[in-house]
């Protein structure tokens, strides 16, 4: 177990997941687009009315936005209005995941200091 | 589990290859903290970082955000201090207590246990809370924190 973060049982399904919906999150274009879904299902043309952005480039933020899972969208004809996934969007928010991260980073960047401090100059 | 305050005991666990002081010492004093403490996308610079370590003490850190500049502190007291072995801060605008303890292995490694008590509900569910704006503008701050993306 050692050198391993064993914060929680089953944690790199969770970590996989949550990683995604981070990285969906990490931009502002998306993060406006995820406001704006939080009032209601939207289309793409609706979405894309308040950006200065192309039709394909909101496409292309609205499918990193499934993949993280915090969308989905209906199969049915060409409207394909998105809905905000609050359940995934509220885990990905949760101060335990955010902190959780902090501390398996800052674990991450401590090894890597200590490493440093001993190698370069026994103390 | 019976867990006298509110909300779960959270829990990381590490073992360091490195002598129990020297890691004792990196979690508390501002030269080597400023290495590893900011989460990815800041920096938290020595001078932004208060270690007062005495029960009572304040334990503060200013994180700035490389993209921005904008700033996250940190404002904790110290409630337990027994170095090597053990550090108890709590972070009085949340009331989360952050416990770390230090245990020697051979090696010499140290096993680095940190639990954090009285999260509150609001931590939990911000949604059920706050309402959503709310919680799309601390995530927004929480985010900038983590990934240093710009606004």
């Amino acid at each position: 177990m050692e050198g391993e973060d064993v914060s929680r049982a089953g944690a790199t399904a969770v970590d996989e997941r949550l990683d995604a919906a981070f990285t969906a999150l990490a931009d502002p274009t998306r993060r406006a687009i995820v406001a704006q879904l939080a009032r209601g299902d939207a289309t793409v043309n609706e979405l894309a009315a308040p950006f200065a952005l192309s039709l394909p480039a909101i496409s292309k933020h609205l499918k990193v936005l499934e993949r993280g899972g915090l969308i989905s969208r209906t199969r049915r004809a060409q409207f394909r209005p998105c809905h905000l996934e609050a359940d995934m969007l509220g885990e990905a928010m949760s101060w335990i995941e955010v902190n959780r991260r902090i501390w398996r980073e800052r674990f991450d960047r401590l090894d890597d200091h200590l490493r440093a401090l001993q190698g370069d100059d026994r103390d | 589990m019976t867990d006298p305050g509110p909300g779960p005991e959270l829990t990381y666990t590490r073992v360091f290859a490195a002598p129990r002081e020297l890691v004792f010492r990196c979690l508390t004093e501002p030269e080597h903290l400023t290495h590893f403490w900011g989460p990815v996308g800041t920096r938290t610079p020595p001078e932004a970082i208060t270690v007062d370590l005495r029960p009572g003490g304040v334990f503060e850190t200013v994180m700035v955000s490389e993209s921005d500049g904008s700033r996250y502190t940190m404002h904790a007291v110290f409630d337990e201090v027994a170095a090597p072995e053990r550090l108890v801060w709590t972070e009085p605008a949340s009331g989360v207590t952050t416990i770390s303890t230090f245990k020697e292995l051979s090696g010499p490694r140290t096993e680095v246990r940190i639990v954090q008590r009285n999260v509150p509900e609001a931590f939990r569910r911000p949604e059920a809370q706050a309402g959503f704006r709310t919680s799309l503008d601390r995530l927004a701050s929480y985010l900038t924190q983590q990934t240093g993306a710009t606004r």
